[in-house]
């Protein structure tokens, strides 16, 4: 492939029949322009990303008792049987299925709401819309951290204003339940993904052009009407991107569960079993098998998203 | 149109409510982190310090904190170093990522050349997948080349999870950039590169401007590679630090919010000042 920088010297230089044609030179130097341009990205997607996959699959395909000094040997797709098979790991599917399933729902309806009150114009609306993207902007183990002590149990900010009200007559201690820690952690999930699902619906709402109202509205139209009838349908696109944001990010769940409630069993998602079973383990080929079931739960998300997209558009 | 007066005061309530949500852990975290541990313990719940002080972000910054912090602050001076290492880690990782990303995305949207559409895809389809995953079957590449616990490894390691994303962004970027003057450029006599630097780069700066701070936010932020790849105080970023002072029994909530706080400054600041930018890229073409 090329090594330097192509110039018009060397161009000329290297065609033997395109010289008079000042067209086919310029095509030349834009492909060798371009090949030159896009070879880092490609060697670090070759090298980085593509090699390691093939490398990982590998592992995933060999036995696990390397760590006892044998050396792998080929056993097919036993790793990811072992897997399935294992309650834990089944577990932290339901668990991972949960948390998507509840974090995207509570994304589409708040960023909806976020989306139809911000999308008017009104004073103060830059300042707002920055307060808006902090959460997405902040580490996620951070605001982990802070929200923790709203939820310890012993002095957590909750459970007294709960026991002022006299909710509840003894502290509660929120992680430990499993449907109460997943609740929690997924809301504190939510609080980081909702700026991005909120912005995305708000492009969409803005790019529906005013008049389509305006029109509906001199037919008597209601708001909520208009917002059923009009917005909504018009959205779809856009609520198949935030769903597919959404989906992506809530499956891979880590951040908030390590810092709320570490590998705790009644919380893990699948990439913290993941974890677990790799780094707590030692079990490269299990852990790396469950990571590529975990690959191919998002695929198949994004594919089904993806289909929904052209369906609705065309 | 017009708005009713309940519309507008729905409205505005609503909009009370997401600042107040948006800003809630910042807000708590800064509150902790003027309190005292009396005021943690405090029955009933005190939820303004008593007695506002720094003695946390001190102690913090002192490395006094050892016998505060039930021992899980090992050595002084070590958020100090944390934050170096984040500062570092993420400014490296940072221009490597722009500089790869921005050449391939002008490259994908403008150029003409074999095999495009093909690579394109290659790179894009990459995003989905998990970063865990990568990093696992890197870990045993990395380990192999004794990269582990060092800078350079996690810098490949974020060019490997950040660049097609980052690609991508720009790509749609320059997507929606007039192609005119570099056109004009191009019939006036200069070369591609010529045209690339002077005409299309400087057009690009907004979108370059919102890349690069989309990119820090990531770097800065990100918790599970440099948990996996780093083991010593030499390479451990804040995100990582941060929640070893998480205590098994007990946990001193004002140096743990301190910590977090001035850890979360840099990105606030950043979400803050480019924010105009930042929303522009993410509702663009996420």
């Amino acid at each position: 492939m090329n090594t330097g920088i192509p110039t018009r010297e060397t161009d000329t230089g290297g065609t033997s029949s395109g010289r008079a044609k000042p067209v086919d030179l310029a095509t030349r130097e834009t492909a060798r322009a371009g090949l030159l341009l896009v070879a880092p990205a490609v060697i670090i997607t070759a090298v980085l990303v593509l090699y390691p996959l093939v490398k990982g699959f590998q592992t995933s395909l060999e036995s696990a008792d390397t760590a006892a000094g044998g050396t792998p040997h080929f056993v097919g797709l036993r790793n990811y049987g072992d897997v399935l098979s294992s309650s834990t790991a089944r577990d932290a599917i339901v668990h991972t299925l949960l948390y998507a399933a509840l974090a995207v729902t509570l994304e589409l309806v708040f960023g909806l709401v976020v989306a139809m009150t911000l999308y008017r114009v009104f004073r103060g609306r830059g300042i707002v819309l920055a307060i808006l993207i902090l959460p997405w902007a902040l580490p996620s183990v951070l605001s982990g951290v802070l929200w923790r002590r709203v939820l310890d149990p012993d002095r957590g900010l909750l459970n007294s204003l709960l026991e002022q009200l006299h909710l509840v007559s003894h502290p509660h201690v929120w992680l430990a339940s499993r449907g109460g820690a997943l609740v929690f952690i997924t809301l504190v999930h939510v609080w980081g993904v909702l700026p991005l699902v909120s912005l995305i619906l708000l492009a969409g709402i803005q790019s529906i052009p005013e008049e389509v109202y305006s029109a509906s509205a001199v037919d008597g139209a209601t708001p909520l009407r208009q917002f059923r009838h009009i917005t909504l349908p018009l959205l779809r696109p856009s609520i198949a991107v935030a769903l597919t944001v959404g989906t992506v990010w809530a499956i891979k769940i880590f951040d908030e569960i390590y810092v709320l409630n570490g590998t705790a069993l009644n919380t893990r998602s699948i990439l913290m079993e993941v974890y677990t079973i790799t780094f707590v383990d030692a079990d490269f080929a299990h852990g790396t098998a469950l990571a590529f079931l975990l690959t191919a739960l998002t695929m198949l998300f994004a594919a089904a998203y993806a289909v929904a997209l052209r369906r609705s558009t065309t | 149109m017009t708005l009713s007066r309940a519309a507008r005061l729905l409205r505005a309530v609503t909009i009370a409510v997401i600042v107040l949500w948006s800003m809630a852990p910042v807000g708590l975290g800064i509150l902790t982190s003027l309190s005292t541990q009396t005021d943690i313990q405090a029955i009933p719940v005190r939820w303004l310090p008593a007695h506002p002080t720094l003695d946390a972000y001190r102690s913090l910054l002192s490395g006094t904190s050892a016998i505060r912090a039930g021992g899980t602050v090992s050595e002084s001076g070590a958020f100090a170093h944390a934050v170096g290492n984040s500062a570092s880690l993420t400014l490296i990782s940072t221009l490597a990522i722009l500089c790869v990303a921005v050449s391939a995305g002008y490259a994908f949207a403008r150029l003409r050349f074999p095999g495009r559409d093909a690579l394109f895809w290659v790179i894009v389809t990459t995003i989905v997948v998990p970063v865990f995953t990568i990093v696992l079957a890197l870990f045993q590449i990395m380990a192999d080349a004794q990269l582990i616990d060092r800078e350079l490894g996690l810098v490949l390691v974020f060019l490997s999870t950040t660049t097609p994303l980052a690609m991508w962004l720009i790509y749609n970027h320059v997507k929606e950039l007039p192609t005119e003057p570099e056109e004009a450029a191009l019939i006036d006599g200069c070369t591609r590169w010529q045209a690339f630097w002077h005409v299309v780069l400087p057009q690009m700066r907004s979108g370059i401007a919102a890349l690069s701070a989309i990119i820090v936010l990531l770097v800065w932020g990100e918790f599970l590679i440099p948990l996996l790849l780093t083991s010593t105080s030499a390479t451990k970023p804040v995100t990582v630090l941060i929640p070893e002072y998480v205590g098994k029994y007990t946990t001193n909530y004002p140096l743990l919010a301190a910590a977090g706080v001035l850890a979360l400054l840099p990105p606030a600041l950043i979400a803050l000042v480019l924010n105009r930018h930042i929303r522009g890229m993410l509702s663009g073409s996420s």
